[in-house]
């Protein structure tokens, strides 16, 4: 059956009021995404069944406050609806959902609907809540005033699941009328009218009690206390990332090592094999070990966020914010950014304002990324001697991250600063949801979804790029057998001494340059590099003591002269340059989609690398002049 | 549409959502300024109670019982009469 045959469903309703769930409900999670030419915001789409075994298609518009405005979620929504998309064309029901514990708010984008025109049935959802906070529901005079049917349900627990399938049966409803609409100010009417409607069918009992959350708001938003809790949970989420992690990335790197056994006993000796065990196993392995710490970073996220502190935060940081030209809203991207900078940027369609939202996108990629840390613990070791881990080390760790966000927020600065105002005005408004036990299945649900477009860009950007590095460093081959001439006769060899007299300003020789270079279309990528270049073996199921055979190599080269290569200089240099380099393709493609621009992400791209590379050149050339 | 109990306008001083006192319920009697269509987008329209709990950069107040944050520009422009003494 083709799309046009099947009939379509659409569901409409603010954003939390439900609607992914009753969307699981109704299709058994066979929903996928479809895109929609132009538009930055995506659909779904699944199927269902009537009790009569008839197949409808059911599309998830974007969640909305109302349909007339310009954020690109309402304009895809409303033309959704007004049948104006050719992918989806005109649709045949429309179902609404509302949370029937705020119907005050939610009828206003009810009534937009059924402006529309079309056929509506309207779904009261989260009726558990409604009741639970005695609200006393009358669907039927509710039904009766809006001309459309009413179906409760608790779409969590299925309940009324059945019952709605019964109503988009057909005969579908018929359309009703919006005699409001014709009123001299729309909005006011629709207004007036969802209050009257409320006082008739949800009328509450007399509230402003102090409640749970109010107590709990009264500590965590307190302008003292609050920053004290925000601080501590910051800190306690940062701190688990890296001291828990460690766990899980041995296992990832002992599965890593079994692997590489296994394949080296299976497989003759070779190119081949030896593809699949360094250029492969080595390559997509040195990303998989990170991704616990993004996990864990998303795991904490999700839960301040379906726990209802996340907008807690988000109140807390708009003053300081503020300064920066920024608001609140910009605070769950950026903190996202520090674990990858492509859901970070995603995160800012919640942004009102386009030219704030345009900011955030743009500095996110300084927000130091997950990606950064295997550079980073490579690094550091080398500036104070001695192995990995202590206090000390921690601190220069800190101090990359603070440095990063610092120059993040004094671009975003200037950058709001020429960007101007918006068009229209927008100021500051935040929906403070009442504080609920973390919802599980919302976190593991968001937190399967960050793993598993991780592990996609780990199969295929990074094991893309690993071979590439592979047959670079192979090919051509030389007639020797000494690995040190085999290296130099490839074809990275001779990239090696090509680009030696570019970076040798900055303080790198050929080869750290080349594993610089080898880093653009994806960061983490630079250790496999190094090991490459400076041949040392990767010690199978040990990522550290690999690094550290790594680092005693390095510490032992020399220029032609005879002093030390890496000296604290070049590594800071080193560092310098990947905290601002934005060396992540996906990131720019995220970047140019969400902006809606190649020349947002291009710009972008060539500030970021020009201010690291610059960055570096000046801490390297005045170091040398003192004398470093 | 509005009724009015005479009780509510003996309190009849109009201000703005920006200057009512913390704690105290809040009666909107219209909407005055450039950001209206946000406001009632929001839930913040004429007639509604609003109650506020804090003061500040951003306020914070319930309105249909929903906890909303807004900035003191937005609050600026809701006017209306408080309804009881703090
Ligand atoms: N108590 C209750 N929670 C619900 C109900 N329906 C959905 N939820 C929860 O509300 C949250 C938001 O749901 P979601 O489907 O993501 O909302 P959406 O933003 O409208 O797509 C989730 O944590 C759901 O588990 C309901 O009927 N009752």
């Amino acid at each position: 059956m083709t799309a046009r045959e099947m009939e379509t469903v659409v569901l409409a309703g603010n954003p939390n009021v439900g609607k992914t769930t009753l969307f699981n409900a109704l299709t058994g999670k066979t929903g996928k995404v479809a895109n929609v030419a132009g538009a930055t915001v995506d659909l779904k789409t699944g199927e269902t069944f009537t009790p009569h075994g008839q197949k409808l298609r059911i599309v998830d518009l974007p969640g909305c406050l109302s349909l007339n405005g310009e954020a690109p979620d309402q304009q895809l929504a409303r033309r959704a609806l007004l049948g104006e998309l050719e992918e989806l064309g005109k649709p045949d029901l429309a179902l609404c959902v509302l949370d029937a514990s705020n119907l005050e708010r939610n009828l206003m984008l009810a009534l937009e609907v059924i402006e529309a025109g079309l056929p509506v049935i309207v779904v009261l959802n989260m009726i558990d809540v409604a009741e639970a906070s005695g609200i006393r529901l009358d669907p039927v005079v509710l039904s009766e005033e809006l001309g459309v049917p009413i179906v409760p349900v608790q779409a969590n627990k299925q309940h009324g699941i059945v019952e709605l399938k019964q109503a988009i049966r057909h005969p579908l409803p018929p359309a009703s009328g919006a005699p409001w609409a014709s009123a001299e100010h729309p909005v006011e009417a629709r207004q007036q009218l969802a209050l009257e409607l409320c006082e008739l069918a949800a009328r509450r009992p007399d509230s402003h009690q102090s409640t749970l959350s109010d107590k709990l708001d009264a500590q965590l938003i307190h302008p003292v206390l609050g920053w004290v809790y925000l601080i501590a949970i910051m800190f306690a989420v940062f701190w688990s990332i890296f001291s828990f992690a460690a766990i899980p990335m041995g296992w990832v790197e002992a599965g890593q090592g079994w692997l590489e056994g296994l394949v080296a006993g299976a497989m003759p000796e070779g190119d081949f094999r030896d593809l699949i065990i360094s250029g492969i196993i080595g390559g997509v392995g040195s990303v998989v070990v990170f991704l616990p710490q993004i996990l864990i970073l998303f795991f904490f996220i999700g839960l301040l966020e379906s726990s209802g502190y996340m907008a807690r935060a988000a109140f807390m940081m708009d003053g300081l914010m503020s300064k920066v030209g920024l608001s609140g809203k910009a605070f769950l991207p950026l903190l996202s950014s520090y674990a990858c900078a492509i859901p970070g940027i995603m995160a800012t369609r919640s942004i009102d304002s386009a030219k704030e939202r345009l900011t955030t996108i743009f500095v996110a990629p300084w927000m130091s990324c997950t990606a950064r840390l295997p550079v980073y613990f490579l690094l550091i070791p080398m500036l104070l001697g001695g192995s990995e881990g202590g206090l000390t080390q921690a601190l220069v760790l800190l101090a990359i991250y603070v440095f990063g966000t610092l120059s993040a927020f004094v671009v975003a600065r200037v950058l709001r600063g020429r960007l101007g105002e918006d068009a229209q005005p927008r100021h500051f408004t935040l929906e403070l949801p009442p504080y609920r036990a973390p919802q599980w299945g919302y976190v593991f649900r968001h937190l399967a979804d960050r793993g598993w477009s991780f592990l996609r860009k780990a199969g295929t950007v990074i094991m893309g790029i690993s071979i590439v590095l592979w047959a670079l460093s192979t090919y051509p081959k030389s007639d020797s057998d000494d690995p040190a001439e085999m290296l130099q006769h490839s074809l990275m060899g001779r990239i090696s001494s090509t680009v030696e007299p570019v970076v040798r300003p900055l303080g790198f020789d050929g080869r750290t340059g080349t594993a610089v270079l080898t880093s653009f279309a994806a960061r983490e990528v630079f250790n496999a590099s190094m090991f490459q270049l400076f041949r040392v073996e990767e010690i199978e199921e040990d990522e550290t003591a690999s690094r550290d055979r790594l680092r005693q190599r390095l510490a032992e080269e020399t220029w032609e002269d005879g002093t030390a290569m890496f000296r604290p200089l070049t590594v800071i240099s080193l560092l310098i340059f990947y905290i601002y380099a934005l060396q992540c393709l996906p990131t720019s493609a995220v970047t140019a989609r969400e902006s809606g621009s190649w020349k947002w992400a291009a710009g972008q791209f060539v500030f970021m690398t020009g201010v690291a590379a610059l960055g570096s050149l000046l801490v390297y050339q005045v170091g040398s002049l003192l004398g470093f | 549409m509005a009724h009015v109990s005479a009780a509510e306008l003996e309190t009849d001083s109009l201000q703005t959502l920006a200057q009512a006192t913390v704690g105290c319920d809040f009666r909107i009697r219209f909407l005055e300024g450039p950001a209206c269509e946000q406001l009632r987008r929001l839930g913040f329209c004429e007639t509604l109670r609003v109650r506020k709990l804090s003061h500040g950069r951003n306020l914070i107040c319930t309105v249909c019982g929903t906890r909303m944050a807004l900035s003191r520009e937005l609050a600026q422009q809701v006017k209306g009469t408080p309804l009881t003494a703090a």
